[in-house]
């Protein structure tokens, strides 16, 4: 394993969110106490509000990602850069455009997710 | 994070130990990390890319490594994508970068960092060369992903049985348990898809790998089989379409739960954090329980029970003392009558429910739900704006260029116009209307299709789809149409409807099912097929007294009942398919049409004129009387054929001007000497037939049949002639034997539309050609002609296999038998030389039909045909009538000589005479004695594969070709000449000797 884990969802229905930019997922409570491990740039622990913008409970599949460097299904995601954590395969809305705007700001790469 | 705060230290220790690990290893692979490269390299240097290759080289540290720098083609791919190769082959400087890039993973956040550094450098780059760099960046990721497609080197997935609906939790718990667990674990992903259950993947090199992950979970079932996913297939586990179902105001969904399960609802609210949507929907409340509930009268709770939706009613429910509220919702600020903390607007009961218990897709309400959707109070009629909210569920491509359209809302209200073009927001409509642009955009939601009285549409969706019919009225845009098929009125939507031409019978088949098929439903009932469509059967059930139509789904009928079986009337007169019978008793009294099924003694008959079921009646066939009227009489003549098979003596026919027909079978039948008088008498046809009786003292006789009386056949033994029961013979060559073997053929009839009486002369013309050909192929006896399974019977194997059992009862044959019951007319021309062509009818032998073109193929034997291809070089050809019916034979062609109380000998024809008779060389070579024979003493030899052929009839007559095989009933030729690739009958090919 590469780097620290992220977070575990401390549940599995419908408390769970995912975040938009990095596909983490995890309760709300959880990116409220600690953000988001991928996308530290969006504060979600220092403003609460910005955790429904920018993450989503509308999300398909879960991957767990025990080794993201060595997980080829975590490369295929494109998750395997991101910390090993529990992840969603698929979000189906885009950042919102200031985020994505944070985002540029930031360096950060963001996709778009494919409209299907 | 509390909770976490454990776990993390617990994690830092496991991490400080695998860092240790790594450790360890990381000099190893900074040290072979090159060479191992380099070897990777030199293996794939000529494959392509190098990249890809290099990844899939031996060390999983490579693999690690070449990951990265897969990772890197992600970013810099874009502007180094020529570089590709150097920068594989260069990676030694790139080597400082890498493991720069390695060791801040002891600092994870750095290295998140450090990641964005590196997209920042990118991004730079990227800025360089291309402005759009978005555009840049979602263009490399489509390319890039296909260099990621899994190779053998990578991880597998592994399908894992888990207890259903934990499939997350699942997922989750093994990640925690890697957690705690550290580096013990080889397992690199586990993924839960919503849409799967009961399983889960999990990525991992090795199966042991999986298992000793599993080993201990609560809900996998580690004893159940891993399964292995293929590589091919992994990228499909992956890639879920990111399921964006729109919920939207106004749209049309259906509750999935609960007792409103089905129901229609439309959605008021959507709360997409929450993923709740507030729908308003038809209350199904039981008023009066719902008092007792609140008054705290505890009932009886029937379960099972739903209430019926009905619109609340206020004052009724205040006259139960029920307590309404009247309540203003908070967030919307409307109002709202508040029962039982039940929200109730306009009757309507809002409710607020999770996105998953409704269903959103494809729902396409029906008329009748939207019309008890709206609202009683209201005017009875359904305006526009309530239904305009039936275009949320509009698809794509809803209107076509072209179409005829109605403005419904706006200050163009009813203005009429037809699409010229369809954008992406707009429509552009053609007004007629002067002083109006044209074309003027309109928005497609304010537009609905238009359709006149008169009109002939086609329905498209809804439970209807597939059916056609004519506009009989229009109700703004509520259409009232008059099926094809039911000749019943459909309320339907203009929206759901086109404009066709077509008129069909709707949808006439389903699955295996067809309209007016004979089904035995699940509850061993049966019945017809009265109608289908998308939703339903409709089946009017073999109950004779009383009609009793059911709806059924196609799951809940068994199988179609093909066999086909014969009934006697009241008066003992066998009925079969086609035959026309008058109801005399019971509920369908003096209803008569033609019998189309007939199972267990029911009859299953078409009254065209009875406007009921579709037209169809069910009796007993006891409560039946055959009717023999002139009307029928052409059906009679189809009819004989089958009935002829079963040797059942026809009900008294009064003659009919078509009447000849039967004469001439009967006479051509009769082995060379059948040279009869046209107009015989019906049962002629019988005559002069080979029989073996079946039954009674003569069984096993066999003999020429010389006389038919009405209930017995006169049958010439080899010494004598006996009298038999008509039901005791059968065809002394033929194979089939039992009487329910010629039921099926005879109940073929029905589905033939060659049979029916407006094409009767073309039965007995077409068969003409085919009987002695085929004949002349199977059976020694020439006349055998009747046996109705001998044209068309084109599966090879089966007419090489003699054996009667096969025969009747191969549902292989059943399509062609359909052809057959025709076959008695077989020779007739030949024998009937005082005969006319016009007479017998040739004109219509061009009569469009189905069988046209096989009587085409037949044609060099039947007179009738000859007329259509009067270029036809068949030098052979006499103009003499009787003879050119034999004319397909040849020079040069092998044939199968039978003569009377021989042996058959192959031999190849030397020369035909012109009286129709060959000069035939013994020997598959002709290297034999020559003999004489007649043209009934020879049959054509079948091709194999690759044989050289002749082609004896149709339009290729006297080309050569090379028989390549046969694909169902037509065999597949190749034409010397022209190579090009043909279809014959197989009939029409003769096997050419080898030369």
């Amino acid at each position: 394993m590469g780097s620290a884990p992220a977070q575990i969802p401390t549940s599995f229905g419908h408390e769970l969110r995912a975040c938009l930019r990095c596909r983490l997922v995890k309760t709300y409570d959880q990116f409220r106490d600690a953000g988001c491990e991928n996308c530290p740039f969006f504060k979600m622990e220092e403003d609460h509000e910005r955790i429904v913008e920018v993450t989503t409970p509308n999300f398909n599949g879960i991957i767990s990602v025990m080794d993201p460097s060595r997980s080829w299904a975590a490369r295929w995601l494109r998750i395997g850069k991101f910390a090993p954590g529990c992840y969603t395969l698929a979000v189906a809305e885009p950042l919102p455009e200031e985020m994505q705007l944070l985002c540029q700001e930031e360096r950060v790469q963001y996709v778009l997710p494919k409209r299907m | 994070m509390s909770q976490y705060s454990d776990d993390d230290d617990d994690y830092s220790d496991d991490g400080s130990e695998m860092e240790e690990e790594e450790e360890e290893e990381e000099p190893e692979w900074n040290d072979k990390g090159g060479s191992g490269k380099k070897r990777g390299r030199s293996k794939s240097d000529s494959g392509g890319r190098g990249g890809r290759k290099k990844k899939s080289s031996e060390s999983k540290y490579i693999v690690w490594e070449a990951e990265v720098s897969d990772a890197e083609d992600d970013d810099e791919d874009v502007d180094e994508e020529d570089d590709f190769f150097v920068n594989g082959e260069t990676d030694l400087p790139a080597e400082d970068d890498q493991r720069q890039y390695y060791q801040p993973r002891f600092n994870p956040l750095q290295e998140v960092e450090e990641d964005f550094d590196n997209l920042e450098k990118i991004k730079e780059r990227l800025s360089r060369y291309a402005k759009d760099d978005d555009y840049e960046l979602e263009e490399l990721n489509e390319v890039d992903q296909q260099a990621l497609l899994p190779s053998v080197r990578d991880p597998k997935l592994w399908m894992v049985k888990c207890v259903i609906g934990r499939e997350r939790e699942v997922a989750v718990c093994l990640m925690q348990k890697i957690i705690d667990r550290g580096s013990e674990f080889k397992i690199r992903s586990v993924i839960a898809l919503d849409h799967l259950q009961n399983y889960i993947y999990i990525e991992a090199d090795m199966e042991a790998h999986v298992k000793e992950a599993i080993k201990g979970m609560r809900n996998i079932y580690a004893n159940n089989k891993i399964l292995l996913v293929p590589i091919k297939e992994m990228t499909d586990v992956l890639s879920v379409g990111s399921k964006a179902i729109d919920l939207s105001r106004d749209m049309w969904v259906r509750m999935k739960l609960g007792i409103y399960k089905g129901d229609l609802a439309q959605v008021v609210d959507v709360d997409n954090v929450r993923r709740r949507v507030t729908v308003k929907l038809i209350p199904r409340i039981d008023l009066q329980v719902l008092a007792n509930k609140l008054e705290g009268r505890e009932t009886v709770k029937k379960k099972a029970f739903a209430p019926p939706p009905r619109f609340m009613n206020v004052d009724e429910a205040r006259e139960l003392h029920i307590r309404v509220e009247h309540r203003r919702d908070q967030t919307t600020g409307d109002y709202f009558e508040s029962i039982d903390n039940m929200l109730f607007k306009n009757g309507f009961l809002y409710k607020k429910v999770s996105t998953k218990s409704i269903a959103a897709q494809n729902i396409t309400p029906t008329f009748d739900e939207l019309e008890r959707f709206k609202r009683p109070s209201e005017n009875g009629e359904i305006d526009f704006d309530d239904l305009s909210t039936l275009f949320a569920n509009r698809k794509k491509g809803h209107f076509m260029k072209g179409d005829a359209v109605i403005v419904i809302r706006g200050d163009l209200k009813n203005m009429k116009g037809w699409i010229e073009k369809v954008n992406e927001e707009n429509v552009l409509i053609r007004s007629n209307m002067k002083g109006l642009p044209n074309p003027l955009a309109v928005y497609e939601r304010d537009l609905c299709k238009y359709f006149e009285p008169g009109n002939f549409v086609k329905v498209v969706s809804g439970s209807h789809e597939g059916a056609t019919g004519m506009v009989v009225k229009v109700d703004q845009h509520v259409l009232i149409v008059l099926s094809d098929t039911t000749k019943e009125h459909i309320r339907i939507f203009a929206d759901h409807v086109v404009k066709s031409t077509e008129v069909t019978n709707g949808v006439t088949k389903i699955g295996d099912y067809e309209l007016h098929d004979l089904v035995l439903l699940s509850d061993l009932s049966f019945g017809v097929i009265i109608k289908l469509d998308s939703e339903a059967i409709q089946i009017l059930k073999g109950v004779p007294d009383k009609p009793k139509v059911s709806f059924v789904k196609a799951r809940e009928i068994k199988y179609k009942i093909e066999k086909r079986t014969n009934a006697q009337d009241r008066y003992k007169n066998v009925i079969t398919v086609k035959d026309v019978v008058r109801v005399i008793e019971g509920y369908s009294k003096g209803k008569q049409g033609p019998v189309l099924q007939i199972h267990k003694g029911v009859l299953f008959m078409h009254d065209r004129h009875n406007l009921e079921h579709a037209g169809f009646i069910c009796a007993k066939c006891s409560s039946c009387v055959l009717v023999g009227g002139s009307n029928s009489g052409a059906n009679r003549i189809v009819d004989s054929f089958s009935r002829f098979g079963n040797f059942k003596t026809p009900a008294p026919v009064p003659p009919s001007p078509r009447r000849f027909q039967r004469g001439d079978m009967g006479s051509n039948i009769g082995s060379g000497a059948g040279r009869r008088q046209w107009g015989g008498r019906g049962n002629d046809l019988l005559v002069g037939t080979y029989v073996k009786i079946r039954l009674g003292p003569f069984k096993g006789y066999m003999g020429r049949l010389v006389e038919v009386k009405e209930k017995s056949v006169r049958v010439e033994l080899e010494a004598k002639i006996v009298t038999v029961d008509r039901n005791a013979i059968s065809d002394m060559t033929d194979n089939v034997t039992t009487p329910s073997q010629y039921n099926n053929m005879g109940s073929q009839t029905p589905m033939h539309p060659s049979r029916t009486p407006l094409h009767p002369c073309m039965t007995p013309m077409r068969d003409s050609g085919a009987t002695p050909i085929h004949d002349g192929m199977r059976t020694p006896m020439r006349n055998r002609a009747w046996n109705p399974y001998t044209p068309m019977t084109p599966s090879r194997d089966n007419w090489e296999n003699g054996n009667p059992g096969s025969w009747g009862t191969s549902s292989q044959y059943q399509p062609e038998s359909s052809y057959d019951p025709a076959t008695p007319g077989s020779g007739w021309a030949n024998s009937t030389p005082g005969r006319s062509y016009s007479d017998v009818g040739t004109p219509i032998a061009n009569a469009p039909s189905p069988m046209t073109p096989s009587s085409v193929s037949y044609l060099p034997t039947t007179p009738g045909g000859q007329p259509m291809t009067p270029g036809a070089d068949l030098d052979l050809m006499s103009p003499d009538i009787d003879e050119e019916g034999e004319t397909w034979l040849t020079p040069g062609i092998l044939v199968n000589v039978h003569k009377t109380g021989e042996d058959s000998k192959e031999g190849v024809i030397r020369d035909v005479l012109s009286d129709g008779s060959c000069v035939v060389a013994v020997g598959d070579r002709g290297e034999g004695d020559t003999v004489m024979a007649t043209q009934r003493e020879v049959r054509l030899v079948f091709p194999r594969k690759n044989d050289h052929v002749k082609i004896v009839g149709g339009k290729y007559r006297g080309s050569r070709a090379t028989f390549i095989g046969l694909d169902g009933s037509d065999g597949l030729v190749r034409l010397d000449d022209s190579l090009e690739i043909k279809i014959m009958k197989p009939a029409m090919l003769a096997k050419l000797a080898h030369e």
